[in-house]
């Protein structure tokens, strides 16, 4: 019996870190986008109309990416980042097309969110740029949603 | 959204209060845009309701007259389909802001209609007939939010089966009719502000790099689009100078030529 324990017990961990491997790898872009619109959902309630479409990818530990949009002036936008790596932290920022920073003071970033707010002053290019900080993991899916009023 | 959901339920209120104990992001004050030219991801283009919005803070605004109804000629080439689709999305949001609900109910059948025209149906079917019950219910939050998902769903399908240039007509047919109706307005009644939202110059050059990788789609429209578009770059793309009354009308010209082409059979 005692033998039996032995290989039942070794036979289970290997079930465990198998399917703790098979979720990591299964892992994605639309784990992430779950969580960035998590974060969009009490701006909802605020009249925010978060757009379906989002941009994603995968980024390692103190990489960024741009993305450009076009705002309008006479709206306001929130733009929410999410990753589905708990221990990750991410940053979003928001510049015109000068490279200044554009963004509201109210702007927040808490480990794996974070969350950028702008009145546009003009129409026209903007440049988010999305940061995963730190992270536990060689790359971290992000997936940035945005919404205006 | 089905793992949004299951997301949802375990954790809004946690989530719920982040921007209240969330520390103030630190960023640089300036950065050189000029060293993300290499990281730099597509554009995300803007739905014609978020220029919509925009034009109503301007002032009032007779959606009801820009209202179009008309079901139009049935196409057998998928480009034209597709920028027929992005177009009559338009339509439906132009319907919301009038509040037309028999509109948008014919408008949800001939999205669908249309979808089944490139293939892409099966997507679009739950979401033409959420448009429809909005509609009945006139919950024009919830019809606003149904067109997006449909453009969504439509844009997502033709990209799981390698459609991504009818993906980017369905984009470009809806923006075209939203700067139509725009201009439109602004020229209607004049003001500087609201001939700035014209100025979406990198959202044209988007539009006119994607035409450009279409060869396969030799159609007299879409060269028409092509032609177009270079008349109407120096027009919008004018830095921080104002956009002239002037410039406005032959935007709307060129818009209105060109939305009928979209609708009208060669």
């Amino acid at each position: 019996m005692n033998g039996f324990a032995k290989i039942l017990f070794r036979t289970s961990s290997v079930l465990v870190a198998f399917v703790i491997m098979q979720r990591a790898s299964f892992a994605s872009v639309d784990d992430a986008q779950s969580f960035a619109l998590q974060a969009a959902e009490p701006y909802v309630k605020q009249g925010f109309q978060v757009r379906e479409d989002y941009w994603g990818g995968d980024l390692a530990s103190g990489e960024k990416k741009a993305v450009r949009q076009q705002l309008f002036k006479g709206n306001e936008y929130w733009f929410w980042l999410g990753t589905e790596v708990d221990r990750a932290k991410v940053s979003v920022h928001i510049y015109d097309s000068d490279g200044k920073l554009a963004e509201e003071p109210d702007s927040w970033e808490k480990g794996h969110f974070a969350a950028a707010h702008i009145i546009p002053k003009t129409t026209g290019s903007y440049f988010i740029i999305v940061s995963v900080e730190e992270s536990p993991e060689e790359r971290t899916h992000w997936a940035l949603v945005y919404g205006f009023r | 959204m089905i793992l949004f959901s299951k997301h949802l339920k375990l954790s809004v209120a946690a989530v719920g209060g982040l921007a209240l104990c969330a520390h103030g992001a630190q960023a640089p004050q300036h950065i050189n845009i000029n060293q993300l030219s290499t990281t730099v991801e597509d554009v995300v283009v803007p739905l014609p309701n978020e220029i919509f919005g925009a034009l109503n803070k301007l002032g009032a605004v007779n959606w009801k007259e820009h209202v179009r109804s008309d079901k139009g000629p049935n196409f057998t080439e998928r480009p034209r389909i597709a920028l027929l689709l992005g177009a009559v999305i338009a339509d439906g949001f132009i319907a919301v802001q009038a509040e037309d609900a028999p509109t948008v109910k014919d408008i949800g059948q001939r999205v669908l209609a249309l979808a089944k025209g490139i293939g892409v149906g099966n997507s679009i079917t739950p979401h033409a007939k959420a448009i429809i019950e909005a509609a009945d219910k006139r919950n024009w939050e919830n019809v606003r939010q149904e067109l997006d998902r449909t453009q969504n769903s439509v844009q997502q399908a033709m990209n799981e089966v390698h459609d991504e240039k009818l993906s980017q007509l369905v984009s470009l047919g809806g923006w075209l009719r939203g700067t139509e109706v725009l201009t439109s307005v602004v020229k209607q009644h004049f003001s500087t502000d609201g001939a700035e939202l014209l100025h979406q110059p990198d959202l044209l050059a988007y539009f006119q790099t994607r035409l450009k990788s279409m060869p396969e789609f030799n159609l007299p429209i879409i060269h028409q689009i092509q032609e177009a578009l270079g008349e109407v770059k120096p027009l919008i793309d004018v830095g921080n100078a104002h956009i002239p009354a002037e410039s406005v009308k032959k935007v709307n010209e060129i818009t209105t030529r060109l939305g009928t082409g979209i609708v009208t059979r060669d």
